[in-house]
């Protein structure tokens, strides 16, 4: 069982992860106002995290953009605001899917560019910690002691670390410098209904 | 109505837990916290395995210092081959085997409850896939065998008169060359419905020919007895085919089984309470995951009243 967890969270990040601010983009397109594409993009992680098994899915895009869309429409469904346009924007999914991903075509060396980018781009106490714990393997034990911190600040430094991966992640880190970002979905912190 | 927990948060705990387990093996009542923390919300559940996949993920960060031994040895070993590929003289029978060898393998497609997937099959013919059905495909060099073993596909076959395309349900046998054509699996056999070309149907467990069955035909075909007559009904295949686009379309069916068909979309299901009702007729165009909107409708249409506990949407009689 764990085992299992295992693979699936390797596979995630491996698979979903590089797709998610693709899937992020589509969904703020479609949903406009009759839904949250946080809410929905942690959902769908759920539905993925709970895969009896990801051997017969032979492209994790096009399946987390599918798992991605039935979960917004079955949001649409509870919520009872069943927009005819929302939902044949949802439908208008295929068009997406046959897009061939960067990403696809790219392979492990382009995935280790992009880790490194990610953790080069992390506030400095941020971005020595990630690498100590990370490229050299140290655990957060051993980074407060060499940093002369208490473990509590390694914690909180990592915590402030992994959000801001998580949101790199979310925007698409690799259009960062071409797009001008804002509309930060992230920090908000919206409460609905 | 209760606030409800914004992303942002679920996230901000998600991240602090995976740290957490970070430092070592999460105590026994850390275990029990987070797993209550877990089940409160199947957005906690996301958050979770995202921030744990994306903390897993940057451990590739580790080819960048220490251990680059594991990488230089795969490339070593590839080299190794190569070169022996390269003595041998079948360098390039090799490359092609190795194109071609994942195409005779055979592929699993399922759909969950309420699902349904359009796929590409790497012969160019494309599946829909219906709800909660189980496909099993391989190309061989003389034959496209597809075997469901549950549930129901539609299928638009590339044109290929050397390599058959053979749908195999139990001892049903569907085969086309190039067509467009449906197969269900019921209790004690198949429905099949053609759109486009020609398919020849037979069951295996009986002797006599197979029944051709043409375009806008459909045919019932018994495990035991084998093939009825093919019935003509061009808009009715239509209408039954519209899961393909997640629709429902009833023109006259009875409430009972519009309802069973509803209830193979969806784990909610509706029942219906009162005999006197199942045989009302309707009309309607519905999507396949609405079902509660469809008992409403329906009730409504009868003066019945629907409630809806749990996974039971129930349909009862008015007064």
């Amino acid at each position: 069982m764990q085992d299992g967890r295992g693979r699936i969270v390797a596979w995630l990040g491996r698979e979903i992860l590089p797709h998610e601010a693709d899937v992020r983009a589509w969904l703020r397109r479609s949903l406009a106002a009759a839904g949250d594409a946080d809410d929905v993009i942690q959902e769908t992680y759920c539905r993925l995290a709970n895969l009896a098994s990801i051997d017969h899915i032979e492209n994790p895009r096009a399946y987390f953009f599918q798992a991605a869309r039935s979960v917004a429409l079955e949001q649409i469904r509870r919520a009872r605001v069943v927009r005819i346009e929302t939902v044949t924007q949802i439908d208008a999914l295929n068009v997406e899917l046959d897009e061939p991903s960067p990403e696809r075509i790219a392979g492990g060396r382009r995935e280790l560019a992009r880790v490194q980018r990610l953790i080069a781009a992390l506030p400095e106490r941020c971005r020595r910690i990630f690498e100590m714990r990370k490229i050299e393997g140290l655990p957060q034990r051993e980074i407060a002691r060499r940093m002369g911190v208490t473990e509590h600040v390694v914690e909180n430094e990592s915590v402030r670390g992994l959000r801001a991966i998580l949101a790199a992640l979310a925007e698409g880190e690799t259009n960062q410098d071409a797009v001008p970002r804002r509309s930060s979905s992230h920090d908000r912190t919206r409460k609905r209904r | 109505m209760i606030e409800r927990e914004s992303a942002a948060d679920i996230e901000a705990q998600a991240v602090r837990w995976v740290v957490r387990a970070d430092q070592g093996e999460l105590t026994l009542a850390e275990r029990t916290e987070l797993d209550a923390w877990l089940t409160g919300d199947p957005r906690r559940q996301g958050a979770h395995a995202r921030a744990e996949a994306a903390w897993l993920m940057l451990d590739r960060a580790k080819a960048l210092g220490g251990a680059p031994a594991e990488r230089s040895l795969s490339e070593r070993g590839r080299m190794g081959r190569r070169r022996l590929l390269a003595g041998l003289g079948v360098a390039a029978a090799a490359c092609a085997a190795i194109v071609i060898a994942p195409r005779l393998l055979s592929a699993r497609y399922g759909t969950a409850l309420g699902e349904i997937r359009r796929v590409p099959l790497s012969d160019g013919s494309m599946a829909a896939i219906n709800t909660d059905t189980v496909l099993d495909v391989t190309m061989r060099p003389r034959l496209r065998q597809v075997k469901l073993d549950k549930g129901e596909a539609w299928f638009q076959v590339a044109k290929d008169p050397q390599r058959p395309f053979v749908v195999e349900s139990g001892p049903v046998r569907v085969r086309a060359v190039g067509t467009a054509f449906s197969v269900r699996r019921r209790e004690g056999g198949c429905d099949v419905l053609v759109t486009e070309g020609v398919v020849e149907a037979w069951s295996q467990d009986v002797g006599g020919a197979p029944r051709r069955v043409g375009a806008g035909e459909r045919i019932f075909v018994s495990d035991e007895v084998g093939p009825a007559n093919p019935a003509v009904a061009p808009i009715d295949i239509t209408r039954n085919l519209a899961w393909r686009e997640g629709q429902i379309v009833l023109d006259g069916e009875a409430f009972a089984t519009a309802a069973a068909e509803f209830n193979r979309y969806n784990a909610r299901k509706i029942v219906i309470a009162d005999d006197s009702m199942a045989d009302e007729k309707l009309v309607g165009w519905f999507r396949t995951n609405e079902p509660e909107s469809f008992a409403r409708a329906a009730a409504s249409s009868f003066g019945g009243k629907v409630t809806v506990r749990g996974d039971v949407i129930l349909v009862e009689a008015g007064e």
